[in-house]
């Protein structure tokens, strides 16, 4: 039999066939609209007046059609309880979830009682991501936080603001239960405490509070320590002549208000060797995976001060002569030693240089002052005899140690480095400290 | 000669180039853009959607004074004038033009003119009047756009035969112009020389015009064509031409058989090709796919770290307002932010006689992905607004996911379709369901209400229309 165009009410007796809902082969029910009919007036859903399967579409989309004009033939027709029989596993074929899915549906619910929101999953028929906003989008994208995962109040799951605290709440809340212990020493970045020994059993003792620079070295050193791979390269520079050099201009300096000091010399050399290897020069930025490699050369001087370690930084160390070098120096370690230094003075340093010297020690292991890495450690200059071409001399030879980032610079950069450095110091040419 | 220093260049001056030039300035960047025409504004203002829509705009009004005389209001024949017309359209791109290169200089946005060339990833010469100049900067986005595409068979060297770019600089009205290529540019141009007066025969080799619209908002536009027009022939292909005297002879094929034509002119409409070539792209490492555009990533990346690509150069939906939000994503990607060109929903709009606009998804699309859709259509026929102006050749269509009832897709068709799609885009971006737009007030009575209307429809209330569907509670 065939299903026909109805009368669709006064005046409306043709129209466009917009949609065709149903195809050859199909079991149509009684009543289901197979075809969408658009007038002037409005858009008619047409329904079949009869069940069965669709053996022919005689119209196609676009068409012109009229009342009484012959739409889709059924096969057989009028036995409609059985089209309707028919038309159940036809529809179970298809992924909508009909009989066999519905136990399971209510008690889903009931035995996952997703207890955080990290469990939801947005399942998209469409293809298209789950309802937001531009905005909500956006700061999704910024904080890394995959909206599929965002469970939306709004109508049609849309998902606002609150929705996105909610999520971001209940991440907090799930880091902090999952295991206390082992994100709380990554932050600090410091083992598990010891725990405490009652020394006082042995002897006498006195406790005394560390002091907050006291517990920031602290901090920092394992930071460091803990997240740099460190190697520590030495290698010794014959400074015989350069203490000569120092002897012999540094009352010229002193004239000047400057004190001549072997730092002054080891900062220009070590600024020459960072220009000519670019990596000791800068940052690993972990997280965008990049080196930032920096255009300036402030360098971090380690100062002994009463009440601990403090790292000053020398800006611009490439721009000056030694001169200014050894005025600033003096400046800068009397300001750190009093107290005096600005947090702007212990900032943006991009190498440290820690001279020991004055105090004594030879060979050290520095730990790299991250972000920063490279350092390089001096220790007092021993004399000692030594082969120069092929005579034995007396020389004094000045030790150093320099610890890098292996993550960062291979080996035999580092050894190419200091490398540099030693020449540097060992072939100061006088034109560099003459005022 | 020692290179110019700039963080970034900017290649090509259109909707993108520009856009991208300003928004870096804006963000703090030293920027250098160089365009190798006088004119800054790209095809776009030189010689795509302005001075098409102005030719739209001026011709529009023959079609309505010739519409008017039914209602009783009757005016003689138009006069025109060709080129003062032109000398109009001119006037207007030039203030354009002025307004873009005032607002460069307000930002110190330094304009070069001359034509672009890499010479390595981090170099780009420069042809200017007054020779070569290069420039070193850290980044760079190419935004040459495209052009029309011309193949080689048409390709007889006859003013005769033009592209957009010719048939916008109107020089007569030809009698008979064949338009190739039934597209929206095809479509747009062919409007405005039938309303001038010219018999236009347009050809497509496709089954319908307007590829990718839904076929219900195509036809009102077809029916047009059909009357306006001499005809609109489709599934129809052009072979070759040839220079006939002071005309073009014309070989298609119509059913199998070649029948050959004669034509004062023909618009060749096919498609755009984009500007890569002599780019010195070889040079760096960009990478093009088959049809020669610039491929990018989602944050507008080429495969040269230091350059970026966005516009019709990079192809999808060449469109300018694709250009610009790509523009803004390449920028900020730049600065360090995060941004990605990902579900941004970008409208079509088609200038015709009615205006075609969609945005997200298609009625085809998702028929053609099978993803259950419910759709929502209304005919304009109902609209108060649309009676009283005398256009009822209107259809606005919802289309719908059913079991969120949020909306996936916007059509319509119809006087003003363009500027009604906005909010369409809108309610997409900002997920709205149907239930939104009917719950919002639209004022009445305006086309705009048949959007409120047809979320209505959807439940099965709309005041205008009957659907035959019940409400549900
Ligand atoms: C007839 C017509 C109508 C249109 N209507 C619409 C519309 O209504 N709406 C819409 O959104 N879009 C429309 N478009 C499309 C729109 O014009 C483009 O999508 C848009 O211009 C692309 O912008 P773009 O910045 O990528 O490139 P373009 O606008 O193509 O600009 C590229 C610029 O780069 C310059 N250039 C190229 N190579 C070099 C080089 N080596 N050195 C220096 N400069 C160079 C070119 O001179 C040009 O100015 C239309 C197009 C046409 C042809």
């Amino acid at each position: 039999m065939d299903i026909r165009i109805p009368r669709l009410g006064e005046g409306a007796d043709s129209g466009t066939i917009v949609s065709i809902l149903v195809k050859e082969g199909d079991v149509v029910r009684k009543d289901q609209t197979v075809v969408e009919l658009e007038n002037e007036k409005a858009v008619a859903p047409i329904p079949a007046s009869d069940g069965g399967k669709v053996i022919k579409l005689l119209v196609k989309v676009g068409d012109k059609v009229s009342v009484g004009q012959a739409i889709l033939t059924l096969e057989g027709g009028a036995a409609s309880p059985a089209a309707s029989q028919q038309s159940a596993p036809a529809r179970a074929a298809s992924p909508v979830p009909s009989a066999p899915a519905a136990p399971s549906a209510p008690s889903a619910p009931v035995s996952v009682p997703a207890p955080a929101s990290g469990d939801y999953q947005y399942e998209s028929k469409t293809g298209l991501p789950p309802p937001a906003s531009p905005t909500i989008r956006r700061m999704a994208a910024d904080l890394g936080i995959d909206l599929r995962r965002v469970r939306g109040s709004e109508h049609g799951g849309r998902i606002v603001l609150s929705d996105l605290r909610a999520y971001i709440q209940g991440l907090q809340q799930a880091a902090v239960s999952a295991a206390p212990s082992a994100p709380a020493a990554a932050k600090t970045a410091a083992p598990a405490p010891a725990e405490s020994v009652d020394f006082s059993k042995w002897g006498p003792v006195t406790k005394k509070p560390l002091s907050s620079l006291r517990q920031k070295i602290a901090q920092k050193m394992s930071e460091s320590w803990q997240a740099i791979p460190h190697v520590t390269q030495f290698d010794e520079a014959d400074i015989t002549s350069l203490l000569a050099l120092r002897k012999k201009h540094v009352a010229a300096y002193e004239k000047k208000g400057a004190k001549l000091t072997v730092t002054g010399f080891i900062l220009k050399a070590v600024v020459r060797a960072l220009q000519k290897h670019p990596s000791f020069n800068s940052s690993l930025d972990e997280a965008a995976q990049e080196l930032v490699l920096k255009q300036y050369y402030h360098l971090g001087v380690a100062v002994d001060t009463e009440s601990g370690l403090i790292v000053p930084v020398l800006k611009d160390v490439d721009k000056k002569s030694l001169l200014e070098i050894s005025k600033d120096l003096e400046t800068l370690a009397e300001k750190t030693r009093s107290r005096k230094v600005g947090i702007d003075d212990l900032k943006g340093g991009s190498f440290t240089v820690s001279n020991l010297g004055g105090i004594g020690g030879t060979f050290f292991t520095p730990i790299v002052n991250r972000p920063e890495v490279a350092i390089l450690g001096v220790g007092r200059g021993v004399v000692r005899p030594t082969a120069v071409d092929g005579k034995v001399e007396l020389r004094t030879m000045l030790p150093l140690g320099l610890s890098y980032d292996h993550r960062v610079i291979d080996g035999a950069d580092g050894a190419r480095f200091i490398r540099e450095i030693v020449t540097s110091l060992e072939s100061f040419g006088e034109d560099q400290v003459k005022i | 000669m020692k290179p110019i220093e700039t963080e970034i260049v900017v290649v090509g001056g259109g909707p993108g180039g520009y856009a991208a030039a300003f928004y870096a300035a804006d963000r703090g960047k030293k920027v250098i853009l160089v365009e190798q025409d006088k004119r800054l504004g790209g095809v776009c203002l030189n010689r795509g959607c302005i001075p098409s829509k102005a030719y739209l705009h001026a011709t529009k009004l023959i079609q309505e004074a010739r519409e008017s005389a039914h209602r009783g209001i009757a005016y003689g024949e138009p006069k025109i004038d060709v080129a003062k017309l032109r000398a109009w359209k001119e006037a207007s791109l030039d203030k354009l033009a002025q307004g873009i290169a005032g607002l460069a200089q307000k930002r110190s946005v330094q304009v070069m003119q001359g034509r672009g060339h890499f010479e390595d990833s981090q170099t780009l010469r420069v042809e200017t009047a007054e020779g070569q100049r290069f420039i070193r900067y850290q980044q760079a986005i190419i935004a040459v756009g495209s052009k029309p595409s011309m193949p080689a068979a048409f390709d007889l060297g006859n003013k005769r035969v033009m592209t957009s770019t010719e048939a916008l600089d109107v020089e007569d009205v030809p009698e008979d112009l064949l338009v190739v290529g039934g597209g929206y540019i095809g479509m747009e141009l062919g409007t405005v020389y039938a309303t001038l007066g010219s018999r236009v025969v347009v050809v497509e080799a496709m089954p319908a015009i307007l590829a990718g619209a839904d076929p219900d908002l195509v036809r009102p536009v077809q029916r047009f064509a059909e009357k306006n027009f001499k005809e609109v022939r489709l599934g129809v292909k052009v072979l070759k031409m040839a220079t006939s005297g002071k005309k073009i002879q014309v070989t298609m094929e119509i059913e199998g058989k070649k029948i050959d034509e004669y034509y004062d002119r023909v618009l060749v409409s096919i498609g755009r090709t984009p500007n890569c070539k002599d780019l010195g792209l070889k040079n760096t490492k960009v990478a093009v796919d088959e049809k020669g555009f610039i491929r990018v990533d989602s944050q507008q990346r080429t495969a040269d770290p230091n350059i970026f690509a966005i516009g019709d150069v990079v192809g999808g939906m060449m469109l300018a307002h694709k250009a610009a939000k790509e523009a803004r994503v390449a920028v900020d990607v730049i600065a360090g932010d995060h941004h990605e060109f990902k579900d941004v929903v970008i409208p079509a709009v088609v200038f015709t006689e009615p205006e075609v606009a969609w945005c997200g998804m298609t009625e085809a699309e998702a028929r053609q992905k099978g993803i259950d859709v419910k759709i929502s259509r209304f005919p304009w026929g109902a609209s108060g607004r649309a009676l009283s102006s005398d256009r009822t050749d209107g259809l606005t269509k919802l289309i719908v996911d059913p079991e969120t009832e949020r909306i996936l897709g916007v059509g319509i068709v119809g006087h003003g379709a363009g500027e009604l799609i906005s909010e369409g885009v809108l309610a997409i971006e900002m997920g709205a369901t149907v239930r939104d737009l009917a719950e919002a007030v639209h004022p009445h009575p305006t086309l705009s209400e048949t959007l409120m209307e047809c979320a209505e429809a959807f439940y099965g209330y709309a005041t205008h229309t009957y659907t035959g569907r019940k409400t549900e509670a």
